[in-house]
């Protein structure tokens, strides 16, 4: 039986009718076309997956989509507004802190959760924070790099 | 100031901004109107006969639109060394005998993955599973079974190479050692699964989206296998989550999808698994080295002798070529005037083993670095010293092999020797140690029997000034398309933003042979070059005539501006002489072609880089356990074309090679992978990766576009070796047997105590 | 493939504990974050017809402490509150430390310490602190609740103590005595991984602040359960503790460890790295309880 899962994306409110085994990343990618958010393992080791849930980071891969039920929702999609890049986004462009790009959505994330909870996190907060995200490409320095920039205040948010 | 306005500037990836939105398509992310969930069933015997196989059940679920196995194939058997018809051993989908855990039966077509996955349960294969052998050693005895029929002792292929006399030589040595390394498995872990996206049409024209270092490759061995043109098949490789090596071979995804869209002639998508990723993809090759090595008293290393058994599992893949280069790397980069090599490859009954980021050069770095720390301790010479004195040098010649033009080894070597001097006197259970290494820019190898160029471009130059660059380079993450869109910017005398590229499309872009081996800097760059250079001569031609120039005057475009080389202040805007040069043209756009195959440079590659690393660990003397403290690399790579680009190859590499060297493995029982996930599979993550250093060597490679060569898997290389060295500092202990885990050192310790008492 | 199941969602204790005595029978399966479990329906190792999804009743997520009834955590609260919870600072330190270094951010975000002890990893990180800690697992079904002391909760390979429609509710921590001091690490090889083996050490003194008055010493990843090593306890108590007494506690704990060989490291090495453990781990409980 198909059970009702409303939740809001991005922003956005939807309301659709999803079996309930279905993953949270199988909503977002498969039901909702929102293919920015990746898989790389589907058991929670790879952190591809990574997007916020009610402001924390959370792996989609691991979670029940109807848990999200009423839940507020933010993938790699929802950062930029429009052409304008997400500050994060920039720090990921200048420092060159990522390659092949698979990870990169899910670094994003969990980097956003981190400067959700702090807003200047030290270079061992930072690592803390994307240990749960594989990159087999860049060897994380230029991802904390480029966060250790943004923790600085080098990039900042237009308002 | 730099006399480049593009070249050696740090630039956003010409990917970038849809990498970081989400807009960035892969293959993983495609779907197209009509489209079927593939999936593959896979063998549970690392050896067995295929009886039957039973697909009548599968057939009748709900939702399945297509089973097929080896009889729907046309029952070819492919490799990549196809001048070898010998090497191309692999059916794909198996049609009599299953050789590892994981080899192809059988692959289903239906409405999603859960019907697909529900079907490989219902088909039924009646196997008789047969004697199996796993270790290579054990492999090429009398009492092994046999793999492939006809050939004698499971021996795939040896390999022998020498120059000088080795065995002379001994008798000159003051002092000789012998020791033995085991090297081990390692698996790629691209973060994306292999995948591809087949797509018949009912002209019987196939399209395949995948995620490949080699759309070239692709297209070639799909047509063969498939009995079509190769004109008849187009692949695209739209963004690659990552290569390694593992990812330009005929995969079991992109067959299977083929085939089963041919059949239904509907789209066809599989992704593989991580299970499947880990257990029934290719991975480096586990190597056996037995190594004898001479030299005087002054440290002068006069001979080495190599032999090698590598554990090749089912298939050839590209074992053949990383035991080529095994062997060929073994000697580097020094210069021995008596070597020899001899290495065999076994087939076994476990996964196949392959091309992996270094191609053997990372394991005959990890024995060949350990070995020379050994001799230097025992003749009391300074490890970078010993270096030093049999080190490369420019325009070395490797007797009957390679010509080596530009080398900075000894510049690097003095890099780090100022390094490890900074870093001073060491608390207690650190040490550092060092490595230094050399890699190839690119095979000079033609195994794959291509009749076209190895490298090839065209530049098209449309009315506004936008440059179309057309390559058939693949970008898998390393930066390719943007190396490849500066060298053409530079040359052509243009801003970045003026090139829109369009790379590994076999419909649209000229052949190339794919991203591995570190060539498509160096190859398709200087395909690039002169594809740009031969329209900028065009434009230069219209600009002349117009400007009514004295043809003493040489002319050149940089940042937009025609102008005379001598008077950079005479001259036409680029923008305007494309409006007037394509209505000279009668209306036809500007087009340059390029293309490059190495000539002259030897057997194996048209350049070499190189460099040098030092590691520097910590170890608990009470656990064994170590960190990873620091990583400088001095690494001189020619012209850098791309800066950014660097440090993420050279950082990526460490994490990497870190890996091989500390901690990833492929634990087997009876052929049985037992780590196939990643929460299994150790991989360093961020809290473990050391800090990094990078020490930038000036050279120019005169053969490479603006003097660039590779700088990409050669960084794998030194790695392994540099920690085994350090730990030998630190702890006074000497692993052989990779990976060097905290378990291992711990057992060395308690050896060594015992020993001391 | 996940199988497909009929989904229940209570939003109340109440709720949850109605359904699991109506499900008691069947084939049925709670679910919290899920971490732990959905890892286990992907392979189709579990495929429970009835799945009942405890994470939104919001009533068992909270964290109390008071001088008196010491430190309650609710069985649903995650991994990172526990972690990031001021309240910690107030004697239980060492419990956000254990956290800090479980799994992932985005694991800790989701994951909630009850669902963690009654998986019943013998890996597992809280386990061995609780125990340390000497806590009480509040067990509810819908006729009664009972309490089971922490240490006996787990009862073999991924098998705990809890019946058919119970639920873990509450982790109930005493407010520690003066002079104690706790302390855990695990060991491993990648920082954030799963312990290969884990200790956890509580020293009390006496007043002489020297003599070891009480102390638990449990080991984690080094049996079939966490596991007190009673004998290395007892090679402490009464006695003042030096650290060539810590060594011998430790070659001690290290006879009573268990291990298994796996691909993480062989029984031998893990019953080594016990006598080290054991050692470190408890000279910095001393150290611990000598400031308390
Ligand atoms: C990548 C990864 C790394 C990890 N690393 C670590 C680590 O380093 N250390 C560590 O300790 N753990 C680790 N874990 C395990 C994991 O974090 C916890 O076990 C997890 O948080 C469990 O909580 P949950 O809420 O997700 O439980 P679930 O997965 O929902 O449930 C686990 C089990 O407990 C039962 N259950 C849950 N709640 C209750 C309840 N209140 N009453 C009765 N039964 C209940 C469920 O039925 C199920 O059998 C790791 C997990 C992953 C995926
Ligand atoms: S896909 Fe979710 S963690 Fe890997
Ligand atoms: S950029 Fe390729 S995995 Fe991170």
């Amino acid at each position: 039986m198909k059970h009702e899962l409303k939740f809001t994306l991005n922003g956005q409110p939807y309301e659709i009718y999803i079996k309930p085994k279905t993953l949270l990343v199988e909503v977002l990618r498969d039901e909702l076309g929102f293919t920015g958010t990746k898989r790389g393992c589907s058991s929670s080791s790879c952190g591809a997956c990574t997007v916020m849930l009610n402001g924390a980071s959370v792996k989609s891969c691991s979670i029940l989509a109807l848990q999200a039920n009423g839940a507020e929702v933010v993938t790699v999609e929802g950062l930029a507004k429009g052409a304008e890049l997400h500050p994060l986004q920039k720090a990921f462009l200048d420092h060159g802190a990522f390659q092949c790009g698979f990870c990169t959505a899910g670094m994003l994330m969990s980097a956003r959760g981190l400067f959700e909870e702090n807003a200047t996190p030290d270079v061992m907060t930072i690592k803390e924070a994307i240990d749960g995200n594989i990159c087999r490409c860049t060897g994380y320095n230029s991802i904390v790099r480029a966060l250790t920039a943004v923790s600085k205040g080098e990039y900042k948010e237009e308002s | 100031m730099s006399k480049y306005s593009v070249i050696g500037t740090r630039v956003h990836r010409v990917d970038g901004v849809e990498k970081v939105t989400g807009t960035a398509k892969y293959t993983f992310d495609m779907v197209l109107p009509n489209m079927l969930y593939g999936k593959i069933l896979r063998s549970p015997h690392p050896h067995a006969k295929i009886l039957s196989i039973d697909t009548s059940k599968a057939e009748k679920l709900i939702g399945v639109k297509a089973v097929v196995t080896g009889k729907d194939t046309i029952g070819k058997k492919q490799g990549i060394w196809r001048r070898f018809p010998e090497l191309c051993d692999e059916e794909i989908l198996c049609r009599e005998k299953v050789r590892y855990i994981g080899d192809a039966v059988a692959a289903v077509a239906a409405i999603d993955e859960d019907t697909a996955e529900e079907a490989l349960d219902l088909i039924e294969v009646d196997y008789e599973p047969l004697p199996a052998v796993f270790n290579p050693m054990e492999a090429i005895t009398e009492e092994a079974p046999q793999i492939h029929e006809g050939v004698e002792l499971n021996i795939n292929i040896n390999r022998h190479l020498e120059w000088g006399n080795v065995d002379d030589a001994w008798k000159d040595c003051d002092h000789i050692i012998e020791e033995q390394y085991v090297c081990s498995s390692q698996a790629h872990v691209c973060m994306e699964t292999h995948d591809a996206l087949a797509s018949f049409d009912h002209n019987g024209k196939l399209t395949i989206w995948t995620s490949t270092q080699a759309a070239y490759y692709i297209q070639v061995l799909a047509a063969d296998m498939l009995g079509i043109r190769e004109g008849d098949v187009r692949c695209i490789n739209p963004y690659t989550g990552g290569g390694f090596g593992s990812k330009f071979e005929l995969d079991s995804a992109q067959f299977c999808a083929a085939l089963l869209s041919q059949k239904i002639r509907r789209p066809v998508k599989i992704v593989l698994n991580r299970e499947e990723e880990f257990t029934a993809t290719k991975r480096r090759t586990p190597m056996y080295y037995f190594v004898k090595l001479g030299a005087k008293k002054d440290g002068t290393m006069l001979a080495k002798e190599v032999r090698v058994i590598t554990e090749g599992g089912a298939y050839t893949a590209m074992g053949a070529t990383a035991l080529y280069l095994t062997g060929f790397f073994s000697s580097f980069p020094y210069k021995y005037p008596n070597y020899r090599y001899d290495g065999y490859r076994a087939y076994t009954n476990t996964a196949p083993t392959s091309a992996m980021r270094g191609f053997g050069a990372p394991q005959s770095t990890f024995v060949g670095e350990s070995m020379i720390d050994n001799l230097a301790e025992d003749l009391g010479i300074d490890p970078i010293e010993i270096r030093r004195k049999n080190g490369m040098t420019p325009n070395y010649v490797v007797p009957g092999q390679a010509w080596i033009q530009s080398c900075g080894l000894h510049e690097c070597l003095d890099a780090i020797e100022k390094h490890v001097k900074e870093r001073g006197k060491l608390p207690p259970n650190r040490g550092i140690g060092v490595s230094a290494y050399g890699f190839m820019s690119g095979g000079i190898f033609n195994w794959f029997d291509t009749p076209y160029a190895f490298s090839s471009a065209i530049v098209r130059i449309n009315i506004d000034g936008k440059v179309d660059l057309f390559t058939g380079a693949n970008e898998i993450g390393q930066g390719s398309n943007t190396t490849l869109s500066m060298i053409c910017a530079e040359a052509l005398g243009v801003k970045l933003d003026d090139i829109r590229i369009h790379s590994a499309d076999t419909g649209i872009c000229p052949p190339d042979l794919g991203a591995w081996g570190s060539r498509e800097t160096l190859m398709n760059g200087n395909a690039v070059k002169r594809a740009a250079e031969d329209a900028k001569n065009q434009l230069i031609e219209f600009a002349a005539a117009k400007m009514g120039i004295n043809i003493v005057y040489d002319m050149d475009i940089k940042d937009g501006w025609i102008h005379l080389v001598d008077r950079p202040e005479r001259g036409v805007s680029y923008y305007d002489i494309v409006k007037d040069a394509i209505r000279g043209k009668d209306g036809e756009a500007i087009i340059g072609r390029g293309h490059y195959t190495p000539h002259r440079k030897g057997m194996i590659s048209p350049a070499y880089s190189f460099g040098v690393q030092a590691a520097e660990v910590e170890v608990d003397p009470e656990t064994g356990r170590y960190k990873l403290v620091n990583v400088t690399t001095a690494h001189e790579s020619g012209t850098v074309i791309n800066p950014v680009g660097i440090e993420g190859q050279l950082e990526g590499a460490i994490m990497m090679a870190g890996g091989y060297g500390f901690c990833e493995d492929q634990p087997m029982d009876e052929g049985k992978i037992l780590n196939p996930s990643i929460a299994d599979y150790k991989l360093i993550r961020a809290l473990d990766m050391p800090e990094t250093e990078i020490l930038e060597i000036d050279t120019y490679e005169p053969e490479g576009p603006f003097g660039a060569k590779e700088a990409g898997e050669g960084l794998t290389n030194p790695t392994a070796g540099a920690i085994g060295n350090a730990v030998y500092k630190a702890a006074g202990v000497r692993i052989r047997h990779l990976p060097i885990t905290p378990e291992k050192v711990f057992r060395a310790l308690e050896a060594k105590k015992k020993q001391e008492k | 493939m996940i199988k497909d199941f009929e989904y229940l969602a209570p939003k109340t204790l109440k709720d949850a504990l109605t359904l699991l005595d109506k499900y008691k029978d069947e084939d049925h399966k709670v679910i919290a974050g899920g971490q732990s479990l959905l890892v286990l329906m992907r392979q189709g190792l579990v495929a429970p017809q009835y799945l009942i999804d405890i994470k939104g009743i919001s009533e068992l997520s909270y964290i109390k402490s008071d001088a008196k009834e010491g430190l309650k955590i609710g069985a649903l609260t995650t991994h990172r509150a526990v972690e990031k919870s001021p309240v910690m600072k107030n004697g239980y330190s060492v419990l956000s430390e254990m956290e800090k270094r479980l799994a992932s951010v985005q694991t800790r975000n989701w994951g909630t310490i009850g669902g963690n002890i009654c998986h019943g990893d013998p890996a597992g990180d809280p386990a061995p602190v609780l125990i340390a800690l000497n806590a009480t697992l509040k067990v509810a079904g819908l006729k009664a609740e009972r309490t089971v002391p922490a240490e006996d909760f787990t009862l073999d390979y991924f098998e705990t103590a809890l019946e058919p429609g119970e639920l873990l509710v509450e982790i109930q921590v005493p407010s520690p005595r003066p002079r104690t001091g706790t302390a855990y690490s695990k060991f491993n090889i990648i920082e954030s991984d799963m312990a290969t083996v884990s200790a956890a050490v509580s020293v009390t003194l006496k007043s002489d602040n020297k003599t070891c008055d009480d102390v638990r010493i449990v080991l984690g990843a080094a049996a079939p359960t966490p596991r007190r090593a009673k004998k290395a306890e007892a090679v402490l108590r009464g006695k003042e503790v030096t650290d060539s007494l810590l060594k011998e506690a430790g070659n001690v704990a290290s006879t009573e460890a268990e291990p298994l060989s796996d691909i993480a490291a062989s029984a031998e090495y893990r019953q080594e790295l016990v006598k080290v453990m054991v050692a470190r781990i408890g000279r910095e409980a001393l150290a611990r309880a000598k400031k308390a």
